[in-house]
């Protein structure tokens, strides 16, 4: 062969090579919509009129009722299971599977009412017994569950039994009168005793056996949660035969994946994909003001008094002058890509009543404030250094935590800004060690000022992360404990935000602006409490 | 060659005893891990009783000796997030990492060998110039940014592929059903390409420039000149004759590739929603979930080794020049 024609053999041979290679993709591109289970029957998830796709960064750690606790992990369980009561779109407590509650005359005791015609995944009735069931399960230590109704609305209600009064009435009995416990008992799932009692809290994790309006159909770890309709809920109409809980952790991916078509909701759309989904023809973007409560702690425990600027947040009048030095709203505007309003106190603007303002942005005021307090700039310009510790991978990936601490630069307190990774940052705030300065957000409610208020609950308080001590904020609350009157309660509770509005323990800055990606197929609107309903 | 395995296997067992001691105490740095594992309302009481129940109430030296006493009964304890042993979980999540770094490997192979030898018979033209320019871009890209790059070129861009997901092929193998996941292969190799050329990127470029330089030294040398003059065909001599040689270093370099491939899947397996191993460390180290870290840097480690001393074996079997007990 001459070497001519071993060349023109080499191009031939180049040229069908990529042919053949464009052929494979098309054939790939062809195939790429379906997806195959372990058996091996293609499943079609989009393009699907009775079938929505979510996806969010995190797969549920358990689907056991009485153990859920992240936020992603509610997400799925509130559809898997039914509450006695729950909150309405429009941030309300409303009936669920119960129909009506009365409280004791000494308000320790909450006899609910059920809805006649109640069932189990199963078909069978469900019954006032399930639901002391579920209270029990979930407050028996020897389960050990770490979760949000063992953890939090047990202790918080002070759980000591529940009565069986007849196959539709349950009474709960409390240690003593809680005026929030309805709000707190919306959070408890409701489970059926029979399948409960006869799994392992192993088995428990992974099967769960619905009381709510979807069954489980599939469950991939880390990959996809299927859930399909339950046949046995006749209580409310959901718009979708089958949800589908995709797990995409990397956000880009995620907007990604809803730009293609293949998912039709995404859950915590970062800053930085905003511009890509609004100027998208497929998806838009829906935005809403969360309860998560975001704020800069000042941790006044004495470890931290040894340094210049931790002695000097000890002092509420420098707490107050650094409130001035913010700008929130450009942080908001600038970082988040998602406009904001400053908060007022640590309860839910629709919850408030207090009638205290935000705090504007004022830094000659914050310097005058603080050369008043005795702190006045030093030769180098500086009045007092500071150290403020945020997690790396939120609040704009860390942006936020380093704009404020410029800010607080800016009038004199040199701030160092200390990025930790999530897992050690969550430690050091549970263990109240994050400091001086910590970034953090909280959760509140749509349906009580006294949930946003309860962190605060006692000086000792896990979630007092800041060590604030004020005797009439937390003496007021023994005053709340002993009316049952709204307006004098309403009264306390003002009180009691204008005493944390002076003290300042918090650097108040934002109610989380949440994010969401949805497909122009879908209509959807986000609540403020992170719940994806979809009623 | 049996003195050789044993004292390889010994090494072996002082490196993972390594591993295990470096994870452990790197996990219980940066404090007092029980607090992850309480509600944020607990008690101190609550507290301590988690603390108790968890063990971590133990001096770490004890803690480290229950670790350790329970790797020889085959127990590496109990996942903190998933509530089920830890072993169970990372061998739930191994086959989807094994099938992405397989895959990888036979994509990187396939194309860096031909790809080298072709630089290596056009040396110093613009074939040999073009291929190392492709290599050295190769090695200098982050993977976490190919991979984003190909999700928006190739999934969003031209929807040819899908942008993140698994359709599981070695699951169902592993559980018996042959037939299954080879079934499941047509539907998984669009899932398979992005993430799989995404890792398989570096590897690539590399073992490219191995192989090119390894062919270059073996091109020169006098047997291929004596094959040469006795007639033989271009492709009997380079196929046949030099290849042979110039493989032994990529064979080498193929048991630590492995490795680098396996480490490598952290950030893609989280930037194409893959449900491998490496995704699961990444959460467990956030979540402090000890136990489940551990279990799965044991299994990597045990990974790595098995590879390592399967390639020296290989390799003193295909160069007999290499004297085991030397």
């Amino acid at each position: 062969m001459s070497y001519i024609e071993r060349k023109r053999r080499r191009r031939i041979t180049a040229l069908v090579s990529v042919f053949l290679a464009l052929v494979a993709l098309m054939w790939l591109a062809g195939v790429r919509r379906k997806h195959v289970a372990h058996s091996g029957q293609v499943v079609q998830f989009t393009a699907d009129a009775n079938t929505i796709v979510i996806a969010q960064a995190n797969d549920a750690d358990t689907l056991d009722p009485s153990d859920v606790g992240s936020a992603d992990t509610l997400n799925v369980a509130r559809m898997l299971f039914g509450t006695l009561y729950d909150v309405s779109p429009q941030g309300e407590l409303q009936p669920f599977l119960a129909e009506s509650y009365q409280y004791s005359d000494d308000g320790r005791d909450i006899t609910f009412k059920l809805r006649p015609g109640l069932a189990c995944e199963d078909g069978s009735p469900l019954t006032a017994s399930d639901v002391a069931y579920s209270f029990d399960r979930a407050a028996n230590p020897r389960n050990h569950f770490t979760g949000n109704a063992s953890g939090f609305l047990i202790p918080s209600i002070g759980y000591e039994g529940s009565h069986v009064i007849d196959p539709l009435t349950v009474s709960i009995h409390t240690a003593k009168y809680n005026p929030i416990a309805i709000g707190l008992i919306s959070e408890m799932l409701v489970m059926c005793r029979q399948p409960y009692e006869h799994m392992s809290l192993r088995e428990a994790s992974t099967h769960p056996s619905a009381t709510g309006p979807y069954r489980l159909a599939e469950w991939v770890h880390d990959d996809r949660i299927v859930l399909e309709r339950n046949p046995h809920f006749k209580l409310r109409q959901t718009r979708y035969e089958r949800v589908v809980w995709r797990v995409i952790p990397e956000g880009s991916t995620r907007t990604a994946e809803l730009l293609a078509g293949d998912v039709d909701l995404i859950t915590q759309v970062p800053p930085d994909q905003i511009d890509a989904i609004r100027n998208s023809e497929t998806a838009k973007v829906e935005t809403v003001t969360s309860t998560r409560r975001v704020y800069v702690g000042f941790n006044m425990r004495k470890k931290f008094a040894d340094t210049d600027g931790g002695k000097a947040i000890q002092d509420p009048r420098v707490r107050q002058a650094l409130q001035y030095a913010i700008d929130v709203p450009t942080i908001c505007e600038a970082l988040l890509r998602t406009p904001c309003s400053r908060a007022a106190t640590l309860v839910v603007p629709r919850n408030d009543h207090s009638g205290i303002a935000p705090t504007p942005f004022d830094p000659d005021r914050a310097e005058k404030l603080l050369d008043a307090a005795g702190y006045p700039r030093g030769k180098d310009g500086v009045r007092f250094h500071l150290k403020l510790q945020a997690p790396r991978t939120l609040y704009g990936d860390g942006n936020v935590a380093q704009a404020i601490g410029q800010y607080l630069t800016d009038i004199g307190v040199e701030t160092e800004v200390d990025l930790l990774d999530l897992s050690v940052y969550v430690l050091l705030t549970r263990q109240h060690e994050a400091g001086p300065l910590f970034l953090l957000g909280t959760g509140g409610s749509t349906w009580s000022a006294l949930y946003d208020m309860s962190d605060l609950s006692t000086q000792d308080s896990g979630t007092n992360y800041t060590s604030w001590h004020d005797g009439l904020f937390f003496a007021a609350w023994k005053d709340l404990e002993q009316t049952k009157d709204p307006a004098q309660q309403q009264e306390i509770m003002n009180g009691m935000l204008r005493e944390f509005h002076e003290g300042a323990p918090w650097l108040m800055l934002y109610f989380q602006p949440d994010v969401y990606g949805v497909s122009n197929r879908v209509h959807w609107t986000p609540r403020a409490d992170e719940f994806i309903s979809l009623y | 060659m049996i003195r050789f395995m044993i004292r390889r296997l010994l090494q072996s067992v002082l490196v993972i005893f390594g591993v295990t001691l470096v994870t452990f105490l790197a996990m219980h740095m940066g404090g007092d891990p029980t607090y992850l594992y309480v509600n944020e309302h607990a008690s101190d009481a609550e507290i301590a009783a988690t603390r108790a129940a968890l063990g971590f109430d133990q001096p770490l030296p004890v803690q480290y000796l229950h670790f350790a006493e329970g790797i020889l009964h085959g127990d590496m304890g109990t996942s903190l997030t998933y509530r089920t042993p830890a072993v169970d979980v990372v061998l739930r999540h191994f086959p989807a990492t094994l099938e992405l770094t397989l895959f990888a490997l036979v994509v990187a192979l396939v194309l860096a060998i031909p790809l080298g030898v072709m630089a290596a018979m056009r040396r110093g033209t613009p074939v040999d110039g073009g291929i190392m320019l492709f290599a050295m871009v190769g090695q200098s890209i982050p993977s976490f940014w190919l991979g984003i790059m190909l999700i928006l070129a190739v999934g969003l861009g031209l929807r040819w592929l899908p942008i993140s997901g698994r359709v599981p092929v070695l699951d169902p193998i592993f559980a018996g059903d042959i037939a299954g996941g080879i079934a499941n292969i047509p539907h998984a190799i669009p899932y398979l390409i992005m993430p799989g050329m995404t890792i398989a990127f570096f590897t690539l470029a590399r073992t490219t420039r191995l192989v090119r330089s390894s062919m270059l030294e073996v091109l020169s040398q006098d047997y291929v000149r004596t094959a040469r003059s006795k007639g033989l065909s271009e492709l009997r001599v380079v196929g046949y004759h030099a290849m042979r040689n110039a493989m032994l270093p990529v064979v080498t370099m193929l048991g630590l590739e492995m490795g680098f491939l396996l480490s490598g899947v952290v950030v893609v397996e989280t930037i194409f929603s893959w449900p491998g191993v490496g995704r699961l460390v990444f959460n467990a180290i956030n979540h402090r979930d000890i136990p489940l870290v551990q279990a799965a840097v044991i299994l990597f480690s045990v990974t790595f080794l098995v590879l390592n001393l399967a390639v020296d074996l290989l390799y003193a079997q295909l160069d007999p020049r290499i004297r085991l007990h030397s």
